[in-house]
Parts: structure tokens; C-alpha cells; sequence
């Protein structure tokens, strides 16, 4: 890459985040939740992203443990102690679950695994709502409170919605940074060929297994943040379909591509919400559109960005072997 | 071309403080409900009521010379989404927020409407709803702390059960209606026989059937959704089930009698809101609405109906427009069936929003409701 883009895309990088920061100061409460939304989804299929678009292993659970987050973070602050205690809990606590549930992985994939995670989804959809003793089952948790942090209360919708973007930013390093580090690399290599990982002397059946972890906890990491973004939780919003709704933000934004899932999220949270306008209308053709893209590029939008970059790149090279070519070939 | 656009946005502005100046611009209501997903039922009668009533109501010239406009939103059958849309509507300052229907959605919504001080006329039946102390909130129909004693007394004075099998769904409907006949049930020292869970959408009720059978109570409560209620009548029927089943509004409506057939005769229940009330002006409602779109209406079209309605009747009596005063007007009004016939029936408003009426018990024969009792309004 030469210097002049690299600095074209500090600057567009440098936009966006300055927007994020500064646009929201003029949007009314319904603008703040929905961005606030979409930084909280933007976490959970960031986690998604790892499990699937790096490691390539195909989850249905993600939605199961952003909800094992939330109740972590609204049982615990119901009953007095900080979020960061509940942030903590769920961590650990879905890291371990995330664990435990990627030992199917080493033994089936693709669909196969699919259904292995959807059969965790379910249940975990049904402790939450008949284990009343703890979720309060169908009844939900109402009144979650919203932090303080370092003395400043946010439970106004702005501050809140920094508390969320700031989250954002911290996943978003640590991800970063984690896909450029040798686990990055080997969870590439366990997607590409992991027979071939395998034999270069990765442990695979480690890294398979902290693919799952990792995404779980970002999970539950989202998780926290949705309990007191929405300040009630029930176990509805946590069935089947919030797996779905995840898997589909990863894909359409671009599995396997760092800024995939904030598209996603993005296509997810908003697109529905601009679609209002058209009253009944708007989520059959929300979901007509979204069927349109994925047919037109099944690697998703970033994979559009890709083809065109890819095409680009070939045309160049062609054009510079063409010319180097007549310059071998001597004259007539 | 900039200075038209500069007169373009001059016009729009001036035409835009005259129509706030003028005393005839519409009241801007807004709905949000649960146009699909799980309750989509429920949200499309709800919001079919709205607009059938918001029509009768322009027709006729609007409320004190104002019409009536209202926005619906989706909430997807979803808290989070509510939330969401709850929040829009408020920014928009409407006169009143109409909905959601989903009580776990009334729960997450009411205390943003409560923060902008505007009254919420919702749907919601779940019994702890009201008892928060929310000075906003209003029913539009019977909680189940005031539809469930009435049950209870009717299993004990009536049916002389001494042990009963609770039947119920598993959702916030459900299991709140189980929790408070649980209780009622204790005060008559009536025994729970069998205390049966079971999930929305459930084709399959063999299951529990035996397991009532097996535990043979002198009575059985049903209380499940429309389609599950007709279900569980015809394997009851099937297995030779023969004690009294009792229910609430959705064990006696007339869409279970449709889908049980013959095994729907017996059943008997509460109803509050039923659009088989032996009451000319439901009568004509009923007429109204299938007229209109082409289905017979459960009774979450009636509450879509009655919420318009007392907006209507509570800002007539305070003789002006304000969305501040509007819920402590509506606080302890009775509203006369006589004076404003869309509100059908007699209704009482108490402090806490909770909504006084009379109600009825009602039993299945050879297809029919047949009203055997009118229970009458408390006050």
C-alpha cells in the first residue's frame, strides 16, 4: 500500500470516529438507543466474526450467550453490585461455557455443528425461563441500573451511549489486535486447511476451542452492555432468532473481515429502523433486500469492496506484463 | 435558485406556525404495538380497533372540533424494540401513547412514558403492572388481580371444587394468570391436583391430559391461549375427561367454539371483554369492525376501540387539550355507556389505571355462549 492511501484511510478512519462522537450530541433519545443498539450488536458479532468468519466454525449460540451476559450483569446489579462485577461474571462465565461448548467442534463441523449449537441455544432460552429462582423466569428483571463511572452517573441516554461506543472501541482494539497475533494466524489457518494447520504444528484442537471461547465472551461482553441499555430483560429477546439475527449481520457484512460486523450491525440495527416509512412493508422489504445483496455477493458487503479491489489489483498486473511483454518482444 | 429555496423554507415555516396557531390542527396520538412476531395478533386487533374508532370519531367532526391522528409503530413482539419505539413516539410529544399490548414491553415502556409525563393507555393484563404506583398508566382491560378472584369464588360457590388441575401457557399471560388463581385458589383451601406448563403454539396435548386424568381433580382450569384452549378441549373430550372446565375469556371466545367444535360444550368462564356480550353497542361493534376488515374481532380489538374512547370522553370533560392534566382527569372518571356510546360498557378508572366494569360468566352450549351470570361493577 502506498503512503498516500494508508493516509487517505487514517483520514476516513479519523471521520467516522469523529462522527460517532460528535453527531450523536445532536440526535434525539430514539437516535441515541438505536446507535447504542448498534455499538452492543456490533460486540456480539464482532465475537461471531472470530468463532466464524476467522476460525470458521459455524455457531447458532451467540444469541444464547449475550443473554447469559445480561442476566449476568442485571442479576448482579439488581441485587447492588457494580456492572463491572457482572462485565466480570459474564467474562468468565461465558469464556468457560464458550469452552466447554467448542469440544462438539472437534468433532463435527459446518451444519452439523450448527445444530450441536442451536440445541445449546435452546436450552439455554429455556433455563432462563424456568429458572425462576434466579431470572425470574417470564416475568423478566425490571429496573436495571445504569452505571456510574469514575463518579459520573450515565443514565441519560448520551452518556450511556459513550459507555456503549467506548466498549466498542475496547473490543475493537483487542480484536485487532488478537487477529494480527500468532493465535490470529492460527485461527486463519484452522479455517483454511486444518489438516494442514495440523501439521505445521498448531494445536488445533486448542485453538478450536479458544475460537469458541472468545467469541462467547464478547458475547457476554454485549451482553452487559444490553441489560442496562434496555433496563428490562425477558428471555425472549434471547431465543433462536437473536443467534440468527447475529449470523446474519456477520455474513452481511462480510465474514472473515475485520469491519464486517460493524456493517452488519449496521444493515441489522438501522436498515429496519430507515425502513419504517413503509409502514407494513418494512421488514419484507428489509428482508428481500438483504436476500438481494447476499445473492448478488455471498461474501457479504466488504466482499463487494474486496471483488473490486482484487479486480483492480489483476487489471494493473496484467497491464504491467502486457507492457513489459512488447518491451521483450523486438521489433519487426 | 438559492432564493428559492430561501422562500421555499420562509413558506414552509410561515404555513407551519399558522397550522400550530390555528385551534383546529389534529391531536397526534401515537401507537406502538405488536404488529408482528409473536403477538401479532394481538397488536393487529389492537390497532385495527384505533383506527375504526379514530374514523367513527372524524366522521362525526373529531374531538372538541379537533381530529384525531395517529402514528403506529412495530414493536416486533420484542422489549428491546419497544423500548425503541416508545422512545420515537415520545420524542414526537403525542397526547396520549396508545399500547403495547405485551406486558413484559408495558414494563419496559412505562416508566419512559411516566419521565415525559404523558399518559400510556396500554394493553397489557399481567396483575403487577398497575401496583407500581405509575401515575400514567392505564388498562384497557380487567388485570388478572380483579378477573382471578372472581374465578376463584365461582370454582368454590359454584362448582363446590375441592381440588383443581391448573392448565396454563408458558409465557407472561399465562403464568401470571397461574400465579394469582394459585393464590386465590389457597384462600378457599382448594388443592392444586396438577400444576400443568405448557408452551405456545402446542399442538400435542395427550400428555398433560393423562397427567390430569391421572391426578383426577373435581375441576379443571384451562388457561391458554385461543387456539391451544380448542386444542386441549377436544383431547379432554378425546380421553373422556368429564369434571367442569373452567377458564377465563380465552377458554369460552368464539374462536375456540369454532375450532373445538362439539368439545367446546361445558366449557365455562370469566369474560371480561368478550364480542359475544349479550350488549347492543358490542353487538354493533362486532358488526363494525368485521364489516370493515373482514374477521371477527377478539377482545384486543375492543381494547384498541375502548383506548380511543377515553381519550375522546376524558378530553371532552376537561373541555381542552392537554396532555399534561390528561391523566389525572382520567384518574377515578366514569365513563356512561349513555353519554359516550363508544365506550360500550360502563367503565370506572381507579387511581392506580386500573379499569372497573361489569363482567360476565359464561357457558358453552350446543355452540353457544350462554351468559349465566352478570357479575356487576364493584363501585
Amino acid at each position: 500500500m502506498s503512503a498516500l492511501k494508508r493516509y487517505w484511510r487514517v483520514a476516513l478512519g479519523m471521520v467516522v470516529i469523529a462522527a460517532l462522537i460528535i453527531a450523536p450530541m445532536y440526535l434525539n433519545r430514539y437516535g441515541l438507543f438505536i446507535l447504542s443498539q448498534w455499538a452492543v450488536m456490533t460486540i456480539a458479532a464482532t465475537g461471531l466474526n472470530l468463532t466464524l468468519g476467522y476460525a470458521g466454525q459455524v455457531s447458532l449460540a451467540q444469541g444464547a450467550f449475550v443473554g447469559i451476559g445480561a442476566y449476568a450483569a442485571a442479576i448482579m446489579t439488581a441485587n447492588g453490585m457494580p456492572l463491572i462485577a457482572g462485565l466480570g461474571v459474564a467474562i468468565v462465565l461465558c469464556f468457560a461455557i464458550g469452552w466447554i461448548l467448542g469440544y462438539p467442534a472437534l468433532r463435527v463441523q459446518h451444519h452439523y455443528l450448527a445444530f450441536v449449537t442451536l440445541a445449546f441455544s435452546t436450552l439455554a432460552f429455556l433455563v432462563f425461563r424456568n429458572e425462576s429462582w434466579l431470572t425470574n423466569g417470564i416475568y423478566g428483571i425490571s429496573n436495571i441500573p445504569r452505571p456510574t463511572i469514575l463518579g459520573y452517573p450515565t443514565n441519560r441516554p448520551l452518556p450511556f451511549y459513550y459507555v456503549c461506543l467506548g466498549s466498542l472501541a475496547l473490543v475493537s482494539l483487542a480484536t485487532w489486535w488478537l487477529i494480527r497475533s500468532p493465535w490470529g494466524r492460527a485461527f486463519v489457518a484452522l479455517r483454511e486447511n486444518p489438516v494442514r494447520a495440523l501439521s505445521l504444528g498448531i494445536d488445533t484442537r486448542r485453538y478450536t476451542l479458544m475460537a469458541f471461547a472468545i467469541g462467547s465472551a464478547l458475547g457476554g461482553v454485549a451482553g452487559t452492555l444490553y441489560a442496562p441499555l434496555t433496563q428490562y430483560i425477558d428471555p425472549v429477546p434471547f431465543n433462536l432468532s437473536l443467534s440468527l439475527d447475529l449470523l446474519m449481520m456477520v455474513i452481511v457484512g462480510g465474514s472473515g473481515f475485520f469491519f464486517g460486523p460493524f456493517l452488519g450491525a449496521m444493515i441489522a440495527v438501522l436498515l429496519p429502523e430507515w425502513l419504517r416509512f413503509t409502514q407494513g412493508y418494512y421488514l419484507m422489504i428489509y428482508a428481500v433486500a438483504v436476500i438481494l445483496l447476499l445473492i448478488y455477493s455471498p461474501t457479504g458487503i466488504l466482499g463487494i469492496l474486496d471483488r473490486y479491489l482484487t479486480e483492480r489489483r489483476t487489471k494493473a498486473a496484467s497491464a504491467l506484463r502486457a507492457v513489459a511483454k512488447s518491451g521483450l518482444e523486438p521489433a519487426p | 435558485m438559492k432564493s428559492g429555496i430561501l422562500a421555499g423554507i420562509l413558506l414552509a415555516t410561515m404555513t407551519a406556525g399558522a397550522a400550530l396557531a390555528q385551534s383546529g390542527a389534529p391531536i397526534k396520538l401515537a401507537n406502538v404495538a405488536e404488529l408482528s412476531g409473536g403477538g401479532a395478533t394481538v397488536g393487529t386487533n389492537w390497532k385495527n380497533g384505533i383506527d375504526l374508532a379514530i374514523e367513527e370519531i372524524n366522521a362525526k367532526g373529531g374531538v372538541l372540533g379537533r381530529k384525531l391522528e395517529v402514528t403506529h409503530a412495530d414493536s416486533q413482539s420484542n422489549p428491546g424494540v419497544a423500548r425503541a419505539q416508545v422512545q420515537k413516539a415520545l420524542d414526537g410529544e403525542p397526547y396520549v401513547l396508545l399500547g403495547p399490548g405485551y406486558s413484559g414491553s408495558v414494563k419496559v415502556t412505562a416508566p419512559l412514558a411516566a419521565e415525559a409525563g404523558i399518559a400510556q393507555i396500554m394493553g397489557g393484563e399481567a396483575a403487577e403492572l398497575t401496583q407500581g404506583g405509575n401515575k400514567f398508566l392505564f388498562r384497557t382491560s380487567f388485570g388478572q388481580q380483579s378477573s382471578m378472584p372472581k374465578v376463584a369464588k365461582y370454582i368454590n360457590d359454584e362448582v363446590k371444587a375441592k381440588s383443581v388441575a391448573i392448565v396454563w401457557v408458558n409465557n407472561d399471560f399465562g403464568r401470571g394468570g397461574r400465579d394469582v388463581i394459585t393464590k386465590e385458589l389457597a384462600k378457599y383451601n382448594i388443592k392444586v391436583a396438577a400444576d400443568l406448563s405448557t408452551e405456545a403454539g402446542q399442538a400435542d396435548f395427550a400428555a398433560d391430559v393423562s397427567k390430569i386424568k391421572g391426578a383426577a381433580p373435581d375441576a379443571v382450569f384451562v388457561y391458554l391461549n385461543e387456539e391451544e384452549s380448542a386444542r386441549i378441549l377436544k383431547e379432554l373430550k378425546r380421553q373422556g375427561v368429564t369434571v367442569p372446565l373452567i377458564g377465563e375469556t380465552t377458554l369460552v371466545g368464539q374462536k375456540v367454539v369454532e375450532l373445538a367444535g362439539d368439545a367446546a360444550n361445558g366449557a365455562r368462564g370469566h369474560v371480561g371483554l368478550t364480542t359475544d356480550a349479550p350488549v347492543d353497542l358490542i353487538k354493533a361493534f362486532r358488526e363494525k369492525f368485521s364489516k370493515k376488515y373482514n374477521y371477527v374481532p377478539d377482545h384486543n380489538g375492543i381494547k384498541g376501540y375502548l383506548a380511543i374512547y377515553m381519550i375522546k370522553a376524558t378530553t371532552e370533560k376537561m373541555g381542552k387539550v392537554d396532555s399534561k392534566a390528561f391523566a389525572d382527569n382520567l384518574h377515578g372518571l366514569t365513563i356512561k355507556a349513555t353519554s359516550e356510546p363508544g365506550i360500550l360498557m360502563d367503565a370506572t378508572f381507579d387511581q392506580n389505571g386500573d379499569i372497573d366494569r361489569q363482567g360476565f360468566l359464561v357457558e358453552i352450549v350446543d355452540g353457544k355462549q350462554v351468559i349465566k351470570q352478570v357479575l356487576p361493577k364493584l363501585n
